[in-house]
């Protein structure tokens, strides 16, 4: 057992720690909190972060050379999440096209489309968002119905996509769609399509803090050429899960150190205004116990993959770890900070520090995303424990 | 890096592993729990000691084993499994303590050897709060009453800890056994008032301390991974409405939160050993949040398989209650959820 973290990482911690001191420009809680800030002020600046990581080579670290790789292990992608919440950067925009169709395309996609799509989704030029949802099929994704039917040299999608996170300002979609109605898994094809190809219709939808993050999306008679159909027909399904379980890293580290630092500046706040006492400091204990907690499953994984070992279906007790968490710190925060804790940022009297209340939320969203936490518990169930299908 | 056990430590857990499954059965377990007054047999001790779990700590100089705390948990983590009856975390405990102090060498040999038991005599006060008299060492005499003293019937000394510092006390005591819900643990009140010798101040318990965090989450740990495979097992063999009861997602998402919390206090525990082992700048609040943590996740867990048993999981036949019960000990002991939270936040300057 050693959890030190080794040379080769320590150097590149050091080396980029340097270069996140010289390059942000003020913390990313900050931009959040100032009330001149816009939707698309903090997109814009999104963006331009985004640019300025990939010049510094930080983008798809782990990715070949040719694109953009630095051949960075899973240790160095952790503790590059862990050390920009650390010095709390703004979070890139293209988080999903690099996140997941960047992983897909350089394991399953074409030559032609790599060359295509991986420059532009990198500097940002291209935003992608994630057509996997649909009305009707969340959580019971394999059952989804978007239909795609080869018609020539074109496929002709036609149907919806709903939650679609980064939508309403996306250039691309990647879409999963039906071509075989009668077989769930393997009835399920890849598609890459531009959105505003005809026929293609992005409505914003209005989320519970007001933004419009994500949307709905519509296909009627839309045209894709078939070289955008990545892998083969009938693969979809399988790259979704394998790309899926590519979006992995040491994701609690990085969640705890974003927390703890929320977390110090709440109790700032409480020691200022003199409720650092009885209730609320056990409140406080017991968040600061949980979310060192979940450190220290960070530095397990952290450690894991350092020692070569792929995390499996096990992955879910940190997904419900750290967005259950969210919520309890979140109520917890609202809760000690009394009446003004939900003031909105642009209000008068709202804390200078944190945006709590647009926090608080947020954090409603995190065990209902990428897997509600009712999913990540049948996982648990079915694929760690073996217990019997219900 | 690397979480696994090193080639040496997995060793030593498979031993103890092996050791405890052949002669630590539960049945033989919960015969010295609930016949044995003193709720310790002397020739699983002598094995126990020769196997060297009693002297896991102390230096090998003065006849231990000379390990550290990733070892503790490895072995305290087993003990949790099988549910042992008896003051092997308390005597390792006193043993560190002792080591800690020097000049303890012969003592430490026969406590090593199982020949002699020595635990800590630490609580003022039956109840958490401020104790209305507390116990003095001065003038080399020791004086005052003890509460919860491990095993006090059977130790031939304490490690006596007091504002004036730690004293060792020999007989004679006045000892009154007291009970608890918890047969594998043996308590006492001791009422003290003789000369003793003086083992030094008492900052020597911080490290004490924070091995006592890592052993008591340890043996949560294996508390709690053991109730829910027994938990795991029941569910898949027990049939109602015509389907084993774990097809049941009512169940099913429980036991998912019950794997989510072993895993998360195995991920605290040996962190916080491998902390302690390291002396980290995280240490104090590694450990801390180990015990604190592992308190709140064993009475989750262990609570559950109980309700997951139905009826049978509330009868004294089941071997469950056993281990609830150990773990209601651990919880309150070797620094309380309470403590340990104020420990926390002392580290976090908070």
């Amino acid at each position: 057992m050693d959890l030190e973290l080794p040379s080769r990482a320590l150097a590149f911690r050091d080396e980029l720690r340097g270069w996140l001191r010289d390059n942000i420009r003020r913390p990313w809680r900050e931009e959040l909190r100032d009330p001149a800030a816009t939707e698309d002020s903090l997109i814009a600046l999104r963006r331009e972060w985004q640019a300025k990581l990939y010049r510094a080579g930080y983008l798809g670290m782990d990715w070949p050379a040719e694109w953009g790789g630095r051949g960075a292990t899973e240790v160095e992608k952790s503790i590059f999440e862990a050390e920009v919440a650390l010095a709390d950067a703004p979070t890139i925009l293209n988080t999903l096209g690099i996140g997941l169709l960047g992983p897909a395309l350089i394991h399953h996609g074409s030559e032609e489309q790599r060359r295509r799509f991986i420059p532009p989704m990198l500097d940002g030029s291209e935003i992608w968002c994630q057509g996997f949802s649909e009305p009707g099929s969340g959580s019971d994704l394999a059952s989804l119905k978007t239909s795609a039917v080869l018609d020539g040299d074109h496929f002709v999608l036609n149907g919806q996509k709903v939650w679609t996170t980064f939508g309403p300002w996306a250039d691309w979609i990647f879409v999963l769609c039906r071509t075989d109605p009668k077989d769930r898994y393997n009835g399920i094809s890849f598609l890459l399509c531009k959105l505003d190809t005809p026929g293609v219709t992005v409505r914003p939808l209005r989320q519970i803090t007001g933004e419009s993050e994500f949307g709905e999306v519509f296909f009627e008679d839309a045209r894709v050429p078939k070289e955008n159909l990545v892998g083969k027909i009938g693969e979809g399904w399988r790259i979704a899960m394998t790309v899926l379980a590519y979006e992995r890293g040491a994701v609690s580290l990085a969640a705890s150190v974003r927390f703890g630092r929320d977390l110090e500046l709440l109790v700032d706040t409480c020691r200022t205004q003199g409720r650092l006492t009885g209730a609320v400091r056990e409140k406080l204990a017991r968040l600061l116990v949980d979310n060192e907690v979940m450190k220290a499953n960070g530095v397990r994984t952290l450690a894991n993959f350092a020692d070569g070992k792929v995390p499996g279906p096990e992955s879910s007790i940190e997904k419900i770890y750290w967005s259950e968490f969210d919520k309890r710190f979140r109520d917890t925060a609202l809760d000690v900070l009394g009446a003004g804790g939900q003031l909105l940022r642009q209000s008068p009297g709202a804390r200078p520090d944190v945006d709590w209340a647009r926090e608080y939320l947020w954090s409603r969203a995190g065990t209902i995303y990428s897997g509600s936490s009712e999913v990540q518990r049948n996982i648990i169930a079915k694929r760690v424990l073996g217990l019997p299908q219900a | 890096m690397k979480f696994e056990l090193s080639d040496d430590q997995q060793l030593l857990r498979n031993t103890t592993r092996d050791f405890l499954a052949k002669d630590a059965p539960l049945e033989k377990s919960r015969r010295i729990m609930e016949h044995d007054p003193r709720g310790i047999e002397a020739p699983q001790w002598r094995q126990l000691a020769d196997m060297g779990f009693v002297g896991l700590l102390v230096p090998e100089s003065a006849g231990g084993q000379g390990l550290g705390p990733i070892e503790l948990a490895v072995v305290c983590e087993e003990v949790g499994r099988v549910a042992l009856p008896g003051p092997l975390l308390d005597a390792i405990l006193a043993g560190a303590a002792l080591s800690a102090a020097g000049g303890q060498d012969a003592l430490l040999k026969d406590v090593a050897a199982g020949t002699k038991l020595v635990t800590i005599a630490r609580a003022d006060s039956p109840f958490a709060g401020t104790a209305t008299e507390v116990t003095r060492f001065q003038d080399g005499r020791v004086r005052g009453r003890k509460y919860f003293v491990p095993f006090a019937a059977t130790a031939d000394a304490f490690v006596v800890v007091t504002p004036d510092g730690l004293a060792l006390a020999t007989p004679p005591f006045t000892v009154t056994p007291v009970q608890t819900i918890d047969l594998a643990q043996r308590f006492a009140e001791v009422t003290f008032d003789q000369t003793a010798a003086r083992l030094g101040p008492t900052s020597l318990l911080e490290h004490v301390d924070r091995l006592a965090a890592v052993g008591a989450a340890a043996m949560l740990l294996g508390l709690m991974t053991r109730c829910l495979e027994m938990t795991l097992e029941y569910v898949q063999t027990r049939v109602a409405f015509s389907k084993p009861i774990g097809a049941f997602q009512a169940l099913q998402h429980r036991l998912s939160d019950m794997l989510l919390r072993a895993e998360s206090t195995r991920s605290a525990v040996y962190r916080a050993a491998w902390c302690l082992a390291t002396n980290a700048p995280d240490t104090a609040l590694a450990c801390a949040t180990a015990k604190a943590y592992a308190g709140d996740a064993a009475r989750l867990v262990c609570g559950e398989a109980i309700q997951m048993h139905g009826g049978i999981g509330f009868t004294w036949e089941l071997d469950l209650h056993v281990f609830v019960k150990r773990a209601k000990t651990l919880e309150a002991h070797y620094g309380s959820t309470e403590e340990r939270l104020e420990e926390a936040l002392a580290a976090a300057g908070w």
